[in-house]
């Protein structure tokens, strides 16, 4: 998954969806409100779609991803550049190996065994949110660090920068563009898994939706799920612009 | 210094018997080298691919640690300094350049003042001082980033953060080989003129023997497996090619190159006292090449060429003798 | 313990993972279909291309729950709202292939192509997509792996697959069997995605001009 959505990066043109996407998103939002307003509900979804329950969800949700995002780069970020020096490359590339075929592990499955196996809410949701989002971390840093261009290093070294100062001025900033680019993927899936989260007493936007299908009440399911879309893509947009205002200039 | 017998006090590079080896490789890649540069020479090591000649300019910043022999630099031995503080006192620039993409020109230039821990007011007065010396206005280049510059002024930028500092020696691997033909040319004429003002040592490393030629004060002609071929002056190594391999190397045009080399007053020992002006319609200062003499010969079909020798002599060549400096080469070697 | 709950469900399991591999290929093979034709369709159309390529890549951003859910009321529950979701995820990374595909075939080919007179559609059938069918094929192999992991979601929406053991395990936390339940689920989905990719290999080894093996 996360290699698809690296994918999209490169084709999505990001300053078309500067403008439409915050368009469609409140067009989204204020739909959900109204319809909510306007269709009449029984006390069931009445109860479900009370305002400050949606937006405990939302802040859950927002909670759910930041707190794992920020875990994910604080882990993989320096994991990331500590494979790539001297003498644990192989192991590096292994782990990469490794990390790559565990894409195909379901984010559910990681979810619910991690669920069954130490238990449920907030923080399990988290390692497990985690565990699922650091392989575009580590492997993007792994390759922003790796495809530096060995000429500017040569330089670097010629005019005799330590091995520290290489890092700390060519590498890191040069590998930025592609960092980023794993952490954006990073907080769409962390959004995504974020919702399932709900099967595991994690609470978020998941819940609302869990309880339209369970309680057969389709304003409860629609409210859910289109809030789900509307905070994904805000999520996404936001995180194009800091990409974009983070990359160093003249690159 | 005073155990080293190849090193006097003009030496500024001295390779003592410097080998490198890499594992899982049958042959040395340099095996026992010894080489001796002087201060403000400009030496020009060149020769097929695989020769070692890069090899060779990277031991002497040790970006390629040797595994045998020892460098001296300005009469220390330095194969076993601090790496690090060796290479902040030598210039380095290579084909690819190397800018930093994400640092501004002026920050780029700067970088190896800043290593030193130069301050930044200073730093960037030098930095704009360093870019009029290469041929780029500061007002107009220092705040930009280095993919707005076309390759040679990325060249130029390159040759600028090696001056930096104001280092002794310059080391550079094919500097002008990424540049296309022309500006090429521009920078070789330009680099050359900068050189004899900054009188640093250079070496440079390149496979274009015509850029041999017209930059080195000495050439080092490496053969198969780092043999020193020959290690002289362009016109020797023209004159007197040291065996088949430089005369082969060098190529079928070095007579024409030759006449580039040698400058009239070199020949003026075949000309004649001028007759009668009508003898020539054309004249050329001594210090010019015999290369541009025929030039002008040819170009306004005359005999020959009048020379005017600083005591207002003034000599005549035929076109016959111009010719002649080119097909026998033991004339003039000083 | 494992082993054992294996032996019991085998074919249980089994059934359940051809189901699965089923959904998968049937949602790849409409997105495919949606992928290749979009592609085609927006030839000459480069900024409908964009377009395309924007949302269909949008939809990736979109929590594959929410798109499921989604389809409750329009498809009800079941196999039809499953396909539909996965089948919308699966036509990025194959309109993008062939996109880059079409893109990437030599101009100096069509034009040969269009001096021995061959028309547009027999162009495009006998040179440009034969030219383009491996890079088309790896979208294709991409979206499949893709959506085997993403087919386990669809068991909230009573779709067919491996989905159900795992969220049979998760409905009984603390069960005797809950973990391994939940585990042959999760290590099924990976076997799936494991031999539908090895399928793919097979098939590109097959289906590639024999002259572009390298």
């Amino acid at each position: 998954m996360s290699s698809v959505i690296i994918a999209r990066r490169s084709v999505s043109s990001d300053r078309a969806s500067v403008g439409i996407l915050p368009a469609i998103v409140a067009a989204l939002v204020v739909g959900v409100f109204v319809y909510i307003r306007v269709i009449p509900l029984d006390s069931i979804e009445a109860r479900s779609l009370e305002v400050p329950l949606i937006l405990n969800a939302v802040w859950e949700h927002i909670q759910l991803v930041l707190v794992s995002t920020l875990l994910t780069i604080t882990i993989g970020v320096p994991l990331g550049v500590a494979l790539t020096r001297k003498g644990a490359r192989r192991i590096g590339g292994l782990i990469l190996v490794g990390a790559n075929a565990g894409q195909a592990i379901p984010s559910i499955g990681v979810l619910v065994l991690l669920a069954i196996l130490f238990g449920v809410g907030f923080w399990m949701a988290v390692i497990a949110l985690l565990v699922y989002a650091l392989l575009p971390v580590l492997r993007n840093t792994m390759v922003g660090i790796q495809q530096v261009d060995r000429a500017v290093i040569d330089a670097g070294r010629g005019m005799g920068m330590s091995t520290r100062q290489i890092l700390s001025t060519i590498e890191l900033p040069l590998s930025i563009p592609v960092m980023l680019a794993g952490i954006r993927v990073a907080l769409i899936l962390n959004v995504g898994v974020a919702t399932l989260a709900a099967f595991t007493n994690a609470g978020g936007l998941g819940s609302i939706i869990s309880a339209g299908i369970a309680l057969n009440r389709m304003p409860v399911l629609l409210v859910g799920s289109v809030l789900t879309i509307a905070l994904a893509l805000s999520i996404d947009w936001l995180a194009g612009i800091a990409e974009r205002l983070l990359r160093p200039r003249g690159i | 210094m005073s155990d080293q017998p190849g090193c006097g006090p003009d030496t500024m590079i001295f390779l003592d018997r410097v080998s490198k080896r890499y594992p899982d490789q049958p042959h040395d890649a340099v095996a026992s080298l010894s080489m001796e540069i002087k201060r403000g020479e400009f030496v020009v090591l060149v020769g097929p691919s695989g020769c070692g000649k890069t090899t060779t300019l990277r031991m002497m910043n040790r970006l390629v640690e040797p595994s045998d022999g020892r460098i001296w630099i300005d009469g220390k031995d330095v194969t076993h300094v601090d790496v690090d503080h060796l290479r902040r006192g030598i210039g380095y620039v290579i084909q690819q350049i190397g800018l930093l993409p994400h640092l501004t020109i002026a920050e780029n230039v700067s970088l190896v003042p800043k290593l030193l821990g130069t301050n930044k007011v200073k730093r960037l007065r030098r930095a704009d001082e360093l870019l009029d010396m290469v041929g780029l206005e500061p007002s107009t280049f220092a705040a930009r980033y280095p993919r707005q510059l076309s390759g040679g002024q990325q060249q130029r930028v390159g040759v600028a953060r090696a001056l930096a500092a104001d280092p002794p020696i310059m080391l550079m691997d094919e500097p002008f080989g990424a540049v296309d033909p022309i500006a090429r040319e521009k920078l070789q004429m330009e680099f050359l003129s900068l050189q004899r003002q900054i009188r640093k040592t250079i070496v440079l490393v390149t496979h274009d023997i015509d850029e041999a030629l017209l930059l080195g004060d000495r050439i080092a002609i490496f053969g198969e497996g780092s043999r020193l071929a020959q290690f002289d002056t362009p016109l020797k190594i023209l004159t007197n090619p040291a065996d088949d391999f430089v005369r082969d190397f060098v190529g079928a045009g070095a007579a024409v190159r030759r006449l580039s080399l040698l400058t009239v007053g070199d020949v003026i020992d075949r000309s004649t006292p001028l007759q009668d002006y009508l003898q020539s319609t054309v004249d050329i200062h001594p210090e010019e090449s015999v290369h541009r003499a025929l030039e002008q010969v040819l170009a306004a079909h005359a005999q020959g060429i009048a020379v005017t020798l600083p005591g207002a002599d003034v000599r005549f060549i035929a076109l016959q003798d111009l010719l002649m400096a080119a097909a026998q080469p033991t004339v003039a070697t000083s | 313990m494992l082993l054992t709950y294996l032996a019991d469900n085998a074919l249980r399991i089994l059934f359940l993972a051809q189901q699965h591999a089923e959904l998968v290929l049937i949602s790849v093979g409409i997105s495919t279909v949606l992928g290749i034709g979009l592609a085609l369709l927006s030839e000459s159309a480069p900024r409908l291309r964009q377009a395309l390529l924007s949302v269909s890549g949008t939809f990736l951003t979109i929590p594959s729950f929410a798109l499921f859910a989604l389809m409750i009321p329009i498809l009800g529950l079941g196999v039809a709202p499953t396909i539909v979701a996965l089948a919308i995820y699966g036509i990025f990374p194959i309109l993008r292939n062939t996109v880059t595909g079409l893109e990437g075939v030599d101009a100096a080919v069509i034009d040969a192509a269009k001096g021995v007179g061959m028309g547009g559609g027999r162009r495009m059938l006998t040179v440009v997509l034969p030219l383009a069918w491996p890079i088309i094929l790896n979208g294709i192999r991409t979206a499949t792996i893709m959506l085997v992991a993403t087919a386990a979601i669809g068991a909230v929406v009573r779709g067919p697959g491996l989905g159900e053991l795992i969220f049979r395990g998760l409905a009984r936390i603390g069960g005797a069997n809950a973990l391994n339940e939940a585990l042959s689920g999760v290590i099924g989905v990976v076997l799936v995605a494991l031999v539908l990719d090895l399928l793919f290999i097979l098939i590109a080894k097959m289906t590639t001009l024999r002259g572009l093996h390298v």
